[in-house]
C-alpha cells in the first residue's frame, strides 16, 4: 500500500460536548479512493467537517501528509491542501458561476494558476461553460452539484473530500456526478467519499468504511461487503 | 423654474449628505450582517480629525480629508481587534453586535466630547466660495459633496466587484462557511471592511461637518437616515443606497418646500413604512428565497 495521505488516529468529535464520532481509526493513501457509508445522522458529515477543521476532534488526531492538522484553522487546512465539497448546496448564491469558480481559486497558489484550471474545469464540466455569467442561484440541482465539485477542484488541493454528491438529485443526474467522480478517479485524485447507499460507489472505491452510530461497524474492499447480506440488511436496510 | 431649482439644489445637497452616510453603514451591513451602531460616532471621529489635523495642528486645509481617512480606519480596524474578532463566530452575532455597538458609540462621543468639548465647530476642510443657477446660490461645497458620493460608490463597488479581496467579502457575505473551505480567513476579510468601512465613514463625516456643524453628537442624524436608506434601498445594496439616497433627498426638499421645513422627516417616515409594506425586502432589494 502507497504512504497514506490522510489519517485518523482515535479521533473522538462532535458538538458541544455531544460526541457524534467515537474513536475513528482510518487511513487514505495517496490516488485511492475511500468511500464511508452509512445511514443518515450517524456521523458521516461530521467525519469530514473534523477533518476540515469546521469541528475540532475532542481527542485522537487528523494528520495530513504527515503533519498534524490540530488547533489549525479551516483557511490554514485548506491551503495544506484539503479540499472539502460540502454536502447540499453551500454556493455563493448571488455570484456568477465563473465568480463561483474563481473563488475556488481564491488562494494565491491557486490564484496563480485560475486560467488553466478554470478551462480544465470548463472542459470537464461543460455545463458550466455554457452557464459562465449566470448567477447561481438560477442552477438547477444537479448543476449546483456541478459547481460545487468544479470550485472544489479550483482550489487544487491534494485530497477531496465529497460530501453525499448524489443527495437530492434525479438519477440520470446522478449518474453524470459519478461520471465525473470517476474521471477525477481516473486522473489519480485522491478521494474522500460519503454517500448513504453503497450502490454508487462500490465500483469507485477500494475500500468501503461503514459508519454506524459514530463507529466504524465494518471496513473492507467492496466486493467483500456484497458477501456480507446480513450487513446490507442491518445497516443499510437491504 | 427658479422653485423647481431650489427645490433640486437642496434636494441634491441632502441627498448627497445621505448618500455618503450611508455607504459605510451598507457595506458593513451588506458584508458582515452587522449592523453598525457606531457609524454615526465613526463619523463624527471622521470630522473631528480632520478639524484637529488643520486647526490644532496646522496643517494644510486639504491635509483634512487624509487625516480624517487615516483616523477612522485605524478605528475601524481596532474595532475588529477589540470587539468583533471574539464575537464573530459566537451565535447571536447579529444581535448581540448591536447592543456593544450602542455602547462603543457612547464611548467613542464621550471621548471626543473629552476632548475637544461640547461646544460646536465648523469644519475646516470646506469650500466657502459659491455660484449662482439663476438666482439661487451654490456652494461649491455642495457639487464636491455630490462628487465625493458617487466617486466613494464607485470606488466601493469596484472593489467589491473586481478585486480579489472584494470577491472574498462577497462570498463570505453569502456563505461563510462555504468562504472558508475556499480557504478564506473571515477573520481578516472582517477586519478589512471594518477597515474599509470606517475609512468611508471618516470621509464621510468630513463632508456631512462641512454642511453642519461639528458637535460630539453629529453622528445620530446622518446614521438615523442612513438606517432609512439603507432600508429602502435593501440591504447591503449599496448602488442602490444612492439612488434611494438622491430620491427620498429630493422628495424631503420638496416636501419641505411646499408644506413647511418640520414635514420634511415625517413624511420621510412615512414614505418609509409605505415602503416596507410593499417591497418588505427594499425598494431596490431583491427578494431572496431562502430554503429550510
Amino acid at each position: 500500500m502507497a504512504e497514506p495521505l490522510l489519517e485518523l488516529d482515535h479521533v473522538t468529535s462532535g458538538y458541544d460536548g455531544q460526541t457524534v464520532l467515537r474513536d475513528i481509526s482510518l487511513t487514505v493513501a495517496h490516488g485511492s479512493v475511500v468511500t464511508i457509508i452509512g445511514p443518515n445522522g450517524h456521523g458521516k458529515t461530521t467525519l469530514l467537517r473534523t477533518i476540515s477543521g469546521l469541528v475540532q476532534p475532542m481527542s485522537g488526531e487528523v494528520r495530513f501528509d504527515g503533519r498534524s492538522l490540530r488547533g489549525r484553522k479551516v483557511h490554514e487546512i485548506v491551503a495544506l491542501g484539503v479540499v472539502h465539497i460540502p454536502q447540499g448546496d453551500l454556493i455563493f448564491a448571488d455570484m456568477t458561476v465563473r465568480d463561483n469558480l474563481l473563488m475556488g481559486a481564491y488562494l494565491p497558489a491557486a490564484h496563480a494558476e485560475a486560467a488553466t484550471r478554470l478551462a480544465e474545469i470548463y472542459t470537464l464540466l461543460p455545463t458550466l461553460d455554457e452557464r459562465q455569467d449566470q448567477i447561481a442561484r438560477t442552477l438547477s440541482g444537479g448543476e449546483r452539484r456541478m459547481l460545487g465539485i468544479g470550485r472544489g477542484l479550483m482550489t487544487g488541493g491534494r485530497i477531496l473530500l465529497v460530501d453525499e454528491p448524489s443527495l437530492g438529485l434525479a438519477p440520470l443526474v446522478i449518474d453524470q456526478i459519478y461520471e465525473v467522480i470517476t474521471r477525477l478517479k481516473n486522473d489519480g485524485r485522491t478521494i474522500l467519499l460519503v454517500e448513504e447507499n453503497v450502490g454508487r460507489v462500490s465500483e469507485l472505491a477500494e475500500s468501503i468504511h461503514l459508519l454506524d452510530n459514530g463507529s466504524f461497524v465494518w471496513q473492507g474492499p467492496p466486493e467483500e461487503l456484497q458477501l456480507h447480506q446480513e450487513i446490507l440488511e442491518t445497516y443499510l436496510g437491504g | 423654474m427658479d422653485t423647481a431649482i431650489q427645490i433640486l439644489v437642496s434636494g441634491l445637497t441632502l441627498g448627497a449628505m445621505y448618500g455618503v452616510s450611508t455607504i459605510g453603514l451598507s457595506l458593513i451591513w451588506g458584508a458582515m450582517g452587522m449592523l453598525n451602531m457606531a457609524h454615526g460616532a465613526l463619523l463624527t471621529i471622521g470630522g473631528y480629525a480632520s478639524y484637529a489635523a488643520v486647526i490644532n495642528l496646522g496643517l494644510p486645509m486639504w491635509m483634512g480629508l487624509p487625516a480624517a481617512m487615516l483616523v477612522s480606519f485605524v478605528v475601524g480596524i481596532i474595532i475588529y481587534f477589540m470587539i468583533i474578532r471574539f464575537m464573530y463566530h459566537l451565535e447571536a452575532f447579529e444581535t448581540n453586535i448591536i447592543v456593544v455597538t450602542i455602547g462603543l458609540a457612547i464611548f467613542l462621543e464621550n471621548v471626543v466630547l473629552k476632548i475637544f468639548g461640547a461646544y460646536p465647530f465648523a469644519q475646516p476642510f470646506a469650500l466657502s466660495k459659491g455660484f449662482y443657477i439663476g438666482v439661487v446660490y451654490v456652494r461649491y461645497q455642495t457639487p464636491l459633496i455630490l462628487a465625493i458620493a458617487v466617486f466613494l460608490m464607485l470606488v466601493v463597488a469596484w472593489l467589491l466587484n473586481k478585486t480579489r479581496t472584494g470577491r472574498a467579502i462577497r462570498a463570505t457575505a453569502q456563505n461563510r462557511v462555504a468562504a472558508e473551505l475556499m480557504g478564506v480567513n473571515v477573520g481578516r476579510v472582517f477586519a478589512q471592511v471594518m477597515a474599509l468601512g470606517g475609512l468611508v465613514a471618516g470621509v464621510s463625516g468630513v463632508m456631512i461637518s462641512s454642511i453642519t456643524t461639528l458637535a460630539p453628537t453629529m453622528g445620530y442624524d446622518p446614521m438615523l437616515k442612513a438606517f432609512i436608506i439603507c432600508v429602502i434601498a435593501g440591504l447591503g445594496n449599496i448602488t442602490g443606497a444612492l439612488y434611494a439616497a438622491f430620491i427620498l433627498g429630493i422628495f424631503e426638499a420638496s416636501i419641505q418646500f411646499f408644506f413647511g421645513v418640520r414635514f420634511g422627516f415625517p413624511a420621510l417616515l412615512a414614505l418609509v413604512i409605505l415602503a416596507l409594506i410593499w417591497r418588505p425586502y427594499g425598494v431596490f432589494g431583491r427578494r431572496v428565497a431562502t430554503r429550510a
